[in-house]
């Protein structure tokens, strides 16, 4: 059997090539896809959110681990869902309406990815009606929004207050970010959780749907 | 009464040559773009000139005559010392001409600078993944094309420098987000820093003042944006955890320090927030010269122009230095 701490080394590193080798082969080798998922991708993003946050990796590390990461996933997802697998939740993701900002909000969606959930990115300048109808389409647990200007950061109380009005919402999450936005920010529009980094963004989704890292 | 004891360009210069202060501190924005509500007219980087070829050429000069008007009086109103002129068009002849019409039409009142940077910076969102794969995958590449951005624009100074009236440039590459470089600082070392050493030292060479802007949290790379030696850094981004009286204790003997004051607090937070800011920067930059007032980043639309108005208040008031 192949060692598949060598899979963990190539997400960290950003091997995206030998990543996919690997995953094809424990997959040949009939290896439980969710235990490779769970015991060796996802902590390997995890271990890079982490040194994202101590300042070892930067936004290129981070990428090109998530790189690494889907084109291990590519092959893995199928069986997956083959096997009923469910992800560790649902996140519609998008840049509020009025801000055509992405490069937060994309790194947020690839390191959600990294961590387990399925995204579903609506892109930029996100109506608050575009976010609920979205989430209920995809039966999703979160809404992460995110604002770079001072200006559009009101978008998101309208997001907030518009969950709130929907019954088809349920149970949905909303959490923020983005260079403007602060926990006082959070808390005084009613925004469920907050993060001010892509990589606390994933530990902070993980918070609102309830998992645990795997 | 204007505070100012000799023309705005020289003490500008006087500030970005960190020589003895005189008189009330230097200012500038980077940008100005609320000159609808200040002068009733579109900023000329909002205009859409993409019949400009189509026109009579008796068009085009009236346009460029609003234009460089427009930059004018956004100085005298403001108190600007220098023009950060964003022609539009932005071909060289057009630039060209806007540097002779401002000159015109102000002589040498005004330090004036322009785009200048040719180093790789954040890209946008949609190049950002696609940058980060192309330096695991492709670093000589991103090398050969740094190499050709700086010999680029090393050859528009030059014409520039030959046609004459311009001061300085402004490097505006961000490379910092709120928590940092976008790449590391080795990675900076390799992709960025050789380069822009070889483009502010061909700015120096052929006689302009180069400042250089970024947003974010630079600390990482302050002491690279120091080798490459240009007269003064801009934005100093307290959003990015950037504190003048650090910067003033660390680099102040080296480089002129702009900015500072908080783009977020002008924008969203008190009134009084926005005061301290300013006063802030003024306390902890001052001592000594080599220090500009601005904002953090710029007087960007949706900014309330009263916020901007009191804050110079405050400048009028406590940015002078003792006679």
């Amino acid at each position: 059997m192949t060692d598949l701490s060598t899979l963990y080394d190539a997400i960290l590193s950003g091997d995206h090539k030998t990543a996919r080798s690997l995953a094809q082969t424990a997959l040949d080798e009939n290896t439980d896809p969710k235990s490779i998922v769970d015991k060796y991708m996802i902590p390997a993003m995890d271990e890079a959110g982490r040194r994202f946050e101590a300042n070892v990796f930067y936004v290129p590390e981070l990428l090109i681990a998530a790189r690494a990461m889907k084109a291990a996933m590519e092959l893995i997802r199928p069986k997956l869902l083959e096997n009923h697998v469910e992800p560790a939740g649902r996140v519609v993701v998008g840049t509020v309406q009025g801000d055509l900002h992405d490069i937060g909000k994309n790194l947020v969606a690839s390191m959600l990815e990294g961590g387990g959930f399925e995204v579903i990115d609506l892109g930029v300048d996100v109506s608050p009606e575009q976010y609920v109808a979205a989430a209920t389409e995809h039966g999703a647990n979160l809404i992460a929004l995110s604002a770079l200007l001072t200006t559009t950061m009101p978008g998101m109380r309208a997001v907030v207050d518009l969950v709130k009005q929907s019954p088809a919402a349920g149970d949905l999450k909303v959490m923020i970010g983005g260079a403007p936005i602060t926990q006082t920010y959070a808390d005084e529009i009613g925004a469920d959780g907050f993060s001010d980094n892509a990589s606390g963004a994933v530990n902070e989704a993980r918070r609102l749907v309830g998992v645990t890292a795997a | 009464m204007d505070g100012r004891v000799s023309a705005p360009r020289e003490d500008f210069i006087r500030a970005l040559e960190r020589q003895p202060p005189a008189g009330r501190v230097p200012h500038f924005e980077l940008v100005f773009f609320l000159t609808m509500q200040a002068f009733g007219k579109v900023h000329p980087s909002h205009r859409s000139y993409h019949q400009w070829d189509q026109m009579e050429e008796k068009e085009r000069e009236l346009h460029r005559r609003d234009m460089a008007g427009l930059f004018i009086d956004t100085a005298r109103r403001f108190e600007h010392n220098a023009i950060f002129l964003h022609p539009n068009p932005g071909t060289l002849a057009e630039t060209l001409r806007m540097i002779d019409l401002v000159r015109e039409l102000s002589g040498d009142t005004y330090f004036l600078m322009l785009h200048g940077d040719a180093t790789f910076g954040i890209p946008n969102g949609a190049q950002l993944e696609a940058f980060a794969y192309r330096l695991a995958d492709d670093a000589d590449g991103v090398k050969r094309e740094a190499q050709q951005m700086v010999d680029n624009a090393v050859r528009r100074a030059e014409a520039i420098s030959q046609h004459g009236g311009l001061d300085g440039f402004a490097l505006c590459s961000d490379y910092c987000f709120n928590d940092g470089p976008f790449i590391s600082p080795g990675q900076f070392s390799e992709f960025v820093t050789p380069y822009l050493v070889q483009l502010v030292s061909a700015y120096r060479d052929m006689g302009f003042y180069v400042i250089k802007h970024t947003d974010g949290n630079i600390m990482p790379i302050a002491d690279q944006l120091l080798e490459a030696n240009p007269h003064a850094l801009h934005s100093l981004d307290p959003q990015g955890d950037v504190d003048m009286a650090e910067m003033k204790r660390l680099y102040g003997e080296q480089v002129c320090l702009i900015g500072n004051i908080n783009c977020g607090l002008m924008d969203t937070g008190t009134v009084e927030e926005a005061e301290a800011s300013a006063r802030y920067a003024l306390r902890h930059g001052m001592p000594g010269g080599g220090y500009i007032f601005s904002t953090s980043n710029c007087i960007y639309t949706g900014m309330p122009l009263e916020r901007y108005e009191r804050i110079l208040d405050i400048w009028r008031a406590e940015g002078n230095y003792a006679a």
